[in-house]
């Protein structure tokens, strides 16, 4: 007679069956939005309060009503769509340029080491180098234009993605590409089967670091240099002491840097799905 | 010329510091449909010379023939089941059972179907949607099983499929290893350290010596076909036990002593 066992079932058998109903949890993105949203929301209420009760000085920092109806004063004007559209431009296409370089390059690092390991120092070092201080020369090359935002803003984003890939990618576990040998695999099926969504929780963290640096690049290259864009309107609003349209666009971009925060949350919920 | 044929297998491995000679020319086969264990200590080559038969390692000298055909490097028709996790944490269960049919371009409604006996064989129904994430180190062994048998290889290698759970656990996938094998008979090859288990599941043993790795004794398994965790508590399966035991015994403490003095 043989033995029949049911498999053990560590699990409450309801979380199994019924997994998005049963336990529900916001990820690490959505609830740190969240966090930062409940933290603008306290601090709007503290300054309000401060300069209402004139603790602190209007010249400094205007009323956050008076800032929240500028913004939306802003919103009818055509000048403040061409600047917002401007500096969108330059970080979706350095998201996807940056990304698409990192992501290539790190591969390339993987399957071939001693390319990697005669770039990798560059990188490293790289990726401490304010990138900034290269935009002059990019002026100089491309011309005072997105072009030359974009480009620097791309590698910025690019560093950390290829770095991420790569050590994603060395860290695979053997056993899988024993697995992907005893299945005959070709090497197209180990890379996109195996070693991609092997390493894929580096890839996306590494992914998250160049949305980061794609926004902080472009914001502070058209903060330096530029004829448009959030960054430079900013700057000239600093120039010329109004104060509270300054702050508007400053609000503007904090609400485009959560709402790619949340959009990054939401990539990594689809692209990490089942793990953990 | 069906089942494994081993043919005077050496395996070396070059270091700085010299050769080791893993596997020392092992000649044995495999019956077709039967069930090998192979018993040895630790370092002793058994796993090398899975690896070899899997053509995941090239053997030194000698060859390997595994249904007629000679093995040059890793074929989908020799499964392996590995001692590590190998399921793939990105995808369900029946994604990870389709994994193997997948790779080697079955037709997605034939996969379907066979994933689903498979993982009915293994003792998985209900949990096809279930990342491994939420499943116990046993039933993630459970998965890779349904994985290998879903490709119905001509051979299945297993290296120490159960060495990483606890000894529960080990018994029940062992029992259930046995009940597989006698629905599907194919011809298996499995490697451990535990006596017991090899005994439970096997018709035949090859005990392994420590280094240089060569076979040192066969033991037919002459238990009933039909047999189930109970038989461990038989005479018969004590004098097995025993004998098995007397022949590893000498091995162990000569690599134990090896390691003392290294």
């Amino acid at each position: 007679m043989a033995v029949r066992i049911e498999p053990r079932q560590e699990v409450p058998a309801k979380h199994l069956t019924r997994p998005r109903r049963a336990r529900w949890r916001p990820s690490q993105g959505v609830r740190s939005a969240a966090a930062s949203a409940v933290l603008l929301a306290v601090l709007f209420v503290l300054v309000q309060i401060g300069v209402a009760t004139g603790a602190l000085r209007q010249t400094g920092l205007p009323v956050p009503t008076d800032v929240v109806g500028s913004t939306l004063g802003l919103l009818g004007t055509g000048a403040f769509w061409s600047d917002f559209g401007r500096t969108c431009l330059e970080i979706g296409a350095s998201i996807a340029a940056g990304c698409a370089l990192g992501f290539g390059a790190g591969i390339v690092f993987w399957k071939l080491p001693l390319l990697g390991r005669v770039f990798e120092p560059y990188l490293v070092s790289f990726y401490a180098v304010p990138l900034v201080l290269f935009y002059p020369m990019m002026i100089v090359l491309v011309g005072i234009n997105a072009g030359s935002i974009i480009i620097l803003s791309s590698v910025m984003a690019a560093i950390p993605l290829a770095l991420n890939t790569r050590t994603g990618l060395q860290g695979i576990r053997p056993v899988h590409l024993k697995l992907a040998r005893t299945l005959q695999c070709n090497a197209r099926q180990t890379l996109f089967s195996i070693a991609i969504p092997a390493a894929a929780p580096m890839i996306v963290a590494g992914m998250r670091m160049a949305v980061v640096y794609a926004l902080i690049g472009s914001i502070a290259m058209e903060f330096t240099t530029a004829q448009n864009g959030l960054g430079y309107r900013i700057r000239y609003l600093y120039e010329t002491f109004d104060n509270k349209t300054m702050f508007a666009y400053i609000l503007v971009v904090l609400i485009l840097s959560v709402v790619l925060t949340v959009l990054m949350a939401l990539v990594e919920r689809v692209l990490l799905r089942g793990r953990r | 010329m069906q089942g494994i044929h081993l043919n005077d297998v050496h395996v070396h491995f070059d270091h700085p510091s010299g050769i080791t000679i893993a596997v020392d020319g092992v000649t044995q086969q495999v019956p077709p449909r039967s069930f090998v264990s192979i018993v040895g200590p630790s370092g002793c080559g058994k796993s090398t010379l899975l690896a070899v038969i899997a053509g995941l390692q090239p053997a030194t000298s000698g060859s390997v023939d595994v249904n007629g055909r000679r093995v040059t490097g890793p074929d989908r028709d020799i499964g392996v089941v590995f001692q590590e996790d190998s399921t793939l944490p990105w995808r369900n269960v029946r994604e990870n059972v389709e994994f193997a049919m997948q790779m080697a371009g079955v037709s997605k409604g034939e996969r379907a179907a066979k994933a689903a006996a498979a993982i009915e064989l293994v003792g998985l129904k209900g949990f096809e949607h279930s990342y491994p994430a939420t499943l116990s180190g046993g039933m993630r062994q459970r998965v890779a099983l349904a994985r290998t048998l879903a490709l119905q290889p001509g051979v299945v290698l297993m290296d120490e499929p159960f060495a990483a759970l606890d000894q529960q656990t080990r018994i029940f996938l062992g029992a259930e290893v046995r009940r597989i094998w006698e629905q599907t008979h194919q011809t298996v090859l499995f490697v451990t350290h535990d006596i017991s288990e090899a005994i439970l599941l096997s018709q035949q043993i090859w005990v392994m010596s420590y280094r240089p790795g060569h076979v040192i004794d066969v033991i037919d398994i002459d238990l009933p076909d039909e047999r189930d965790a109970s038989i461990v508590s038989s005479p018969r399966f004590n004098e097995l036990h025993n004998r098995v035991w007397a022949s590893l015994q000498k091995e162990s403490m000569r690599g134990f002593q090896d390691v003392e003095t290294a």
